[in-house]
């Protein structure tokens, strides 16, 4: 027994070590994307607390940009008003009326903090679970997809943004309707990738490219981007085609939580195919 | 005194946290070169601390990094691989037994010795939070620039303000 005490003081910090190192790693393979995580992220309350805090300081310095900014929007979206009223459609109408309807669909949040630097980037928002925001929800802002909820602590949530290695977002080309994913490999936080079109597409430079509607986590038609340049890719029948996204990620502010509600049948469907494929 | 020690070793971590989440955290020099600078912490830690002390503290800083990004885990893991080398690099690099304290820098150990010490930590500590990290699609070349770029502007920061800082940086024996 002595021995035995003797070895582990003797030996104590390379237990220690092994301990600690256990637990670290533990935390980076299993905890990374799970619910668990948001309290040792910045999607927790203190952390998140301080982001917020830092958050507050530097917009207070931008506040005339920001100001600019809305000015821009705010007569973008007069445009846009005129056009809607003149607009003889009565579905176009409907559908908007609905949408203006329900205003509980969308929560307002505030990034606190936001990388862009990194293969693999977040964003932390200041709303959470007790706002509605729930893993899985859609955040765009005035100018189009931010990319999608990955941790919604109790007041803050992680959002996986659009330039990050592991976000895929399902899109079309509006011209016409071609469905593909939206990814991002690094490089300018301006630009992400389309891939999935098929070869003989007929795809222009300056095409707009919209969220499609196929999973809950966006509505259809949302805007992404615009086409800036097309490939044919080797040895395979789709194209890869250069997004430039609409909205500024390296820049956010404001952004909307879109309170999508998932399509039970659908995502036990999904689930089911998934498993049988593995 | 321990407890005024240990203050101020805990501000030291609060201060570094803060200086790696607001400021270096931010630096990207052409897209790969990420600065870990809350290292020099753990470099500059004293050669009279436990082997188990230094771990603790070192496991601390790292899991405070971790938790103002969305990667829990991984600055703790790395951070605690390099407070377990940092007491061996020191021997290393003294190459006598000390019973007397030494706290690691271009002062105490001169420069030469210093800059082989840091470059061998930092470089272990860069490499292995890369693995642990991953790039995209695996991609080497994207790792590689990646680490070594990262290496040379976290190397170079430490050295430097530390040289700056010493006021006798000699090369005398230790």
């Amino acid at each position: 027994m002595r021995a035995l005490f003797d070895f582990f003081v003797k030996h104590g910090s390379a237990f220690l070590f092994i301990v600690l190192e256990g637990v670290s790693l533990l935390l980076l393979f299993t905890l990374s994307e799970s619910r668990n995580a948001a309290i040792m992220t910045s999607a927790g309350n203190i952390s998140g607390s301080i982001l917020k805090i830092r958050s507050s300081i530097g917009q207070y310095f931008s506040l005339k940009d920001e100001n600019t900014a809305l000015a821009i929007e705010n007569s973008l979206l007069r445009e846009r008003l005129w056009q809607y009223e003149s607009d003889s459609a009565f579905m176009a109408r409907e559908q908007m009326e609905t949408l203006l309807s329900n205003p509980e669909q969308t929560v307002l949040a505030r990034v606190i903090d936001n990388s862009t630097r990194h293969d693999d980037n977040f964003v932390t928002i200041d709303r959470g679970t007790i706002d509605g925001v729930e893993e899985g929800m859609g955040v765009y802002d005035s100018h189009g997809a931010v990319g999608v909820v990955m941790i919604a602590g109790s007041r803050y949530s992680i959002v996986l943004p659009i330039l990050n290695s592991r976000t895929s977002l399902s899109c079309k080309i509006r011209n016409t309707d071609q469905l593909g994913f939206v990814e991002w490999k690094g490089g300018s936080v301006y630009e992400a990738l389309l891939i999935d079109i098929p070869y003989q597409s007929n795809v222009q430079i300056g095409d707009t490219v919209q969220t499609s509607g196929f999973s809950w986590a966006f509505p259809e038609g949302l805007m992404v981007g615009t086409v800036a340049w097309v490939k044919h890719r080797q040895n395979a029948n789709t194209l890869d085609i250069g997004v430039t996204l609409a909205s500024e990620l390296n820049n956010l502010g404001w952004v909307f939580v879109h309170q999508g509600t998932p399509n039970e049948e659908i995502e036990a469907i999904s689930e089911l195919i998934l498993q049988q494929n593995n | 005194m321990k407890v005024i020690l240990f203050f101020r070793r805990f501000v030291t971590l609060l201060l570094f946290v803060l200086l790696q989440v607001f400021v270096f955290g931010r630096i990207n020099l052409f897209g790969y070169a990420a600065p870990l600078f809350y290292v020099w912490m753990i470099l500059h830690m004293e050669s009279h601390m436990s082997r188990s002390a230094v771990l603790l503290w070192s496991f601390f800083l790292g899991l405070a990094v971790d938790v103002f990004t969305a990667t829990p885990g991984l600055n703790a893991a790395t951070a605690t691989l390099t407070g377990f080398l940092q007491p061996v690099a020191m021997n290393i690099s003294t190459r006598i037994d000390r019973h007397d304290t030494l706290r690691p820098s271009c002062e105490s150990m001169g420069w030469r010795r210093f800059m082989l010490f840091s470059m061998s930590l930092i470089f272990i500590h860069i490499l292995v939070y890369f693995i642990l990290r991953g790039t995209p699609e695996q991609n080497t070349g994207i790792f590689v620039t990646s680490v070594l770029s990262s290496f040379a502007i976290t190397f170079t920061l430490v050295f430097f303000i530390d040289l700056a800082f010493s006021e006798k940086a000699d090369n005398r024996p230790v």
